[in-house]
C-alpha cells in the first residue's frame, strides 16, 4: 500500500513541483502515472524511493512512514522497492549476470543465495542464455529486461518503472510492458510512469494524470486523457 | 562482515582492473606529484649537507707571540679546549705555519722570493679553534677576547665575526627558503593528488548512483573507493621507489665530485630514512586519497 497525504514539494527559488498530492494505491495494483514533461511525475518517483523529501504532507509505504526518512535508512527502503528507468542504469563494466547479482552482493547476501535468485530472475525475464554478455552487447530491450531482473532480486512489493520504454522501439516496448504485467500478476504493485499514450490505452488499468504538480484525474481502467 | 569485506576488496580490484586507463592516469599523476616531492627532499638534503660542509670549515685563528714558550701555549690550549663552545683546538707552530704558507704559495714565486729576502720566519704560531656550533662562534669570540694571557698576540676578530655572521645569515635564509619551497611543492602535489582522485570518482558517479539505487549501504559504496585510493597510493609510492633509487645512483658520482673532501652519500640517506620518507609519503597520500574520495562521493552521490 502506498499513501500520499497532502504532499507538496518545491525546489530552489520556491518553484512548486508538487502541490497537495493525495493518493492511495492498493497492494497489487497496476497504476499508470501520466503527465507531460515537467508535470512532477519523476519528482513523485524520487520521493517514493527516498531520494527527495517532501516539504509538506506525509508519505507512507506499507507500515513505514518515510516522510522524514534518514539517509541511513534509505538503503533499506531501496531494497523494498524495485526501480527501473528509461536509461536502464546498468554498469557497463559488468556482465548482465553481474549487474543483477550486484544488487544482492551489495546487501551482503551469500553466494549460494545470489546464484539461486539471479538464475530465477534471469529466467523470468528470458535472458539466461545472454547472462555473460556486457550491456553494450545486447539490445535496448534486453538491457531493460536486465534492469527489471535486477529490480526484482529483493522480491519487492512495489516496482516503480520511470519511463521504461522511452528508449525502446514499439516491439521491445510492448515486451517490457508485458513483462511488467506478468510481474504484477505475481502480486507486485507496479507504478508505471509514462507519457506513451498507446501503452496506457492498451493496458486498460488505473490511470493517474498529473499536471503542473497536481493530480487532475484518477480513474480505474481508464485511457490516456491529457 | 567477512563476506562484505571480501566483496569490498573484490569490487575495488575489479574497478582498478576494468578501468585500466583511469588507473594508469591516476597513478601517473600521483607518481609525478611524489617525484617532485622526492626531488625537493633530495635538494633539501644536499643543501643541508652543503651548509654543514661550509660550517665545518669555519674556525677561529688565535695568533700567539713568537717567543711564547711551549708550556704557555699548552696551558692556553688547555684553557680554550675546556670552554663549552669549543669543539677542537689545534696548535700550529711557527715552522708549521711557514710550511703551510710555502705550500699554499708554491705557484707564486714573487711571494716566495720576498719571503727568502726577508731572511727570517715572519709568521706567528697560532691556535686554530673549531667551534661546536658555528652559530655560537660570535659568543665564543667574545669569550676568547676575555682570556688573560700574555702570549696572545692579536685579539682582533672583527673580520671573523663579520664572515661568521654572514654565513649564519645565508644558511638561515637557505633553510627558510628551502622550507617554503618544499611546503609549496608538497601542498601543490597533494592538491594534484586530491584532484586526480576526485576526477577518478567523478567518472564513477554513475556506478555510485546505481549502488545507491539497488540499496547498497553508504559504507559499501564508500569503502571500495577508499580501498582503491589506498591501492593507488601504494602503487604510486612503489613506482617512485623503483624509479628514484636508480636516479640517486646516477646522481651519486656527480655529488662525490661536487662535494670533494666531504663525505656525502645520498643513496645511504634514502636507505637509512626509507620508512620515514616513503612510509610518510604513503600515509600522506593515502590520507589525502581517502579524504578526496570521501568528499567526492559525498558531492557526486549524496552519500
Amino acid at each position: 500500500m502506498i499513501k500520499l497525504v497532502n504532499v507538496s514539494k518545491s525546489y530552489l527559488r520556491g518553484v512548486k513541483i508538487l502541490r497537495d498530492i493525495n493518493l492511495y494505491i492498493e497492494a497489487g495494483e497496476f497504476v499508470s502515472l501520466v503527465g507531460q514533461s515537467g508535470s512532477g511525475k519523476t519528482s513523485l518517483v524520487k520521493i517514493l524511493i527516498g531520494e527527495e523529501r517532501v516539504d509538506d504532507g506525509r508519505v507512507i509505504i506499507g507500515d513505514w512512514d518515510i516522510t522524514k526518512i534518514s539517509r541511513r535508512e534509505v538503503p533499506y527502503l531501496r531494497r523494498q522497492i524495485g526501480v527501473i528507468f528509461q536509461d536502464f542504469k546498468l554498469l557497463p563494466q559488468k556482465t548482465l549476470w553481474e549487474n543483477v547479482a550486484f544488487a544482492l552482493e551489495v546487501c551482503g547476501q551469500p553466494p549460494s543465495k545470489i546464484e539461486k535468485i539471479v538464475s530465477s530472475v534471469m529466467r523470468l525475464v528470458g535472458l539466461e542464455d545472454k547472462k555473460d554478455r556486457y550491456p553494450h552487447e545486447v539490445s535496448g530491450g534486453e538491457q531493460q529486461r536486465t534492469a527489471i531482473a535486477r529490480s526484482l532480486v529483493h522480491q519487492p512489493k512495489i516496482l516503480l518503472a520511470d519511463e521504461p520504454t522511452g528508449n525502446l522501439d514499439s516491439i521491445n516496448a510492448n515486451e517490457i510492458i508485458d513483462l511488467l504485467v506478468r510481474i504484477n500478476k505475481f502480486g507486485t504493485t507496479v507504478i508505471l510512469v509514462t507519457h506513451n499514450r498507446e501503452i496506457v490505452n492498451h493496458l486498460k488499468k488505473r490511470v493517474i494524470a498529473i499536471e503542473k504538480g497536481s493530480v487532475v484525474s484518477d480513474r480505474e481502467k481508464s485511457k490516456y486523457s491529457l | 562482515m567477512f563476506l562484505s569485506t571480501i566483496r569490498i576488496i573484490k569490487f575495488s580490484l575489479q574497478d582498478i582492473s576494468r578501468n585500466v586507463w583511469l588507473t594508469i592516469a591516476t597513478i601517473t599523476i600521483l607518481v609525478l606529484a611524489l617525484l617532485s616531492v622526492n626531488t625537493l627532499v633530495t635538494v633539501e638534503v644536499l643543501s643541508r649537507h652543503a651548509i654543514d660542509a661550509v660550517k665545518e670549515k669555519v674556525d677561529i685563528s688565535l695568533y700567539l707571540k713568537a717567543d711564547a714558550s711551549d708550556e704557555q701555549v699548552a696551558s692556553l690550549k688547555t684553557q680554550i679546549s675546556q670552554m663549552a663552545k669549543v669543539k677542537q683546538v689545534l696548535y700550529t707552530s711557527k715552522a708549521d705555519a711557514l710550511r703551510y704558507f710555502r705550500e699554499k704559495n708554491k705557484d707564486n714565486p714573487e711571494v716566495l722570493t720576498a719571503l727568502r729576502e726577508l731572511g727570517r720566519n715572519p709568521l706567528s704560531p697560532s691556535l686554530i679553534i673549531t667551534p661546536n656550533n658555528v652559530e655560537e662562534a660570535p659568543q665564543l669570540i667574545n669569550e676568547i677576547k676575555q682570556i688573560k694571557s700574555e702570549v696572545i698576540e692579536s685579539r682582533d676578530f672583527a673580520d671573523n665575526a663579520l664572515i661568521l655572521e654572514k654565513i649564519n645569515d645565508i644558511t638561515k635564509k637557505i633553510s627558510e627558503v628551502g622550507l617554503i619551497i618544499i611546503s609549496i611543492f608538497i601542498f601543490t602535489s597533494m592538491l594534484v593528488a586530491y584532484n586526480s582522485i576526485k576526477v577518478a570518482i567523478y567518472t564513477h558517479r554513475r556506478e555510485i548512483e546505481i549502488m545507491r539505487l539497488v540499496g547498497a549501504s553508504n559504507n559499501f559504496i564508500y569503502l571500495p573507493f577508499v580501498l582503491s585510493a589506498i591501492i593507488y597510493a601504494f602503487l604510486g609510492v612503489l613506482i617512485i621507489i623503483i624509479l628514484f633509487y636508480p636516479f640517486l645512483g646516477i646522481l651519486q658520482p656527480y655529488l662525490e665530485v661536487f662535494f670533494m673532501d666531504y663525505n656525502i652519500n645520498i643513496i645511504e640517506y634514502f636507505v637509512n630514512n626509507f620508512w620515514l620518507i616513503f612510509g610518510l609519503q604513503f600515509v600522506a597520500v593515502s590520507l589525502i586519497s581517502i579524504l578526496s574520495s570521501w568528499l567526492a562521493i559525498r558531492r557526486y552521490a549524496k552519500v
